[in-house]
């Protein structure tokens, strides 16, 4: 699937730049929240701060860069594929 | 190993009968004397299992425990946590098959009793029986303060609430001073327990901090403002029955 990024800030209360992720249609799939360096769970990490359709996540995973987030948004919807 | 402390009010099940009501010396007597099987066991291990037929209750004596159930998929639900002087499985003396699981916290020292043993200790000693009967309902209100607090509130007073009533249940046994208690749950816990995720709990924990109404030294918790936690996590603790008052007493 072909994904696009475009840069956000999110009222977390952090300062880093956050990420909106669309689909190859634009449609929002997920907003990201990049974790701060001082963060006690997951430093410097990227956040599912809230996922649509089939992102919708209640366990909100953590990511090490956005290759990991794109890897892991290409399952999904492998997952949604066959499920469906 | 011996239960907490040599002197019998020390016994946590004896403590925890007396936050109810007090027991006459014969209680107590009956209750020092069941015959316990003590077991030390290490940190995030199962004690018992869902779909397991217990012949045996048991009582928490030091260490925390959590009660959870899973998904299908593995994801993890706590949905109490358990101090000295919970008997967490107590139920199974009435329904076979156990229908949760509880896992150690922290490094524990549980006590085992037989169901003969229990049941023997019900027959001879009504008020007892009722007390065991009593904590059931307790543990049904609360059950329902989770519901409520997980289903409606935001994570903020989420976790405001249940650390109101971890420090309410805590001084009740004896194991808060004032404001101040052990707490040895990690966020991942948490997380598990309030159904957020890990890194939410951690947001929410740093806003609680940065507010003023919690500080943490380590798994010391201390709530410098008992009035203003317990407006933010919306908490009354009618729901927990307790005899004597809470920690604003």
């Amino acid at each position: 699937m072909t994904l696009t990024l475009q840069p956000v800030q999110v009222a977390t209360g952090a300062e880093e730049e956050d990420m909106l992720l669309f689909d190859r249609d634009q449609r929002l799939l997920a907003v990201l929240v990049q974790l701060s360096p001082e963060n006690e769970v997951a430093p410097g990490q990227w956040y599912l701060e809230v996922g649509f359709g089939r992102l919708s996540e209640l366990s909100h995973p953590t990511f090490a860069d956005l290759s990991a987030v794109e890897d892991w948004v290409n399952q999904r919807s492998r997952v949604g594929r066959s499920r469906w | 190993m011996l239960p907490a402390a040599s002197r019998s009010d020390h016994h946590p099940l004896v403590r925890k009968l007396e936050s109810i009501f007090t027991l006459t010396d014969d209680e107590r007597q009956a209750v020092l004397d069941l015959p316990m099987q003590v077991a030390v066991i290490e940190e995030d291990q199962d004690i018992v299992r869902e779909g397991n037929r217990p012949s045996r209750s048991f009582a928490i004596l030091n260490g925390f425990t959590c009660t959870y159930k899973m998904t299908g998929d593995g994801k993890r639900q706590i949905v109490a946590f358990c101090i000295p002087g919970d008997m967490p499985d107590v139920q199974s003396l009435h329904l076979k098959v156990l229908d949760i699981s509880v896992a150690t916290l922290t490094k524990c020292s549980v006590g085992f009793v037989t169901h003969e043993a229990l049941w023997d200790l019900c027959m001879r000693h009504p008020r007892i029986t009722a007390a065991f009967w009593r904590e059931t309902l307790v543990e049904g209100a609360a059950f329902r303060e989770w519901i409520l607090n997980v289903g409606r509130r935001e994570a903020y007073h989420r976790m405001a609430h249940i650390l109101c009533e971890l420090l309410v249940r805590l001084r009740a046994v004896a194991l808060a001073e004032d404001h101040v208690c052990d707490l040895p749950i990690t966020q991942v816990e948490f997380a598990d327990a309030l159904g957020i995720s890990t890194v939410h709990v951690n947001r929410v924990l740093q806003e609680l901090r940065a507010d003023g109404l919690i500080e943490t030294k380590g798994t010391r918790l201390i709530i410098p403002d008992w009035e203003r936690l317990k407006q933010a996590g919306d908490f009354d603790e009618t729901y927990l029955h307790l005899k004597q008052g809470g920690a604003a007493a």
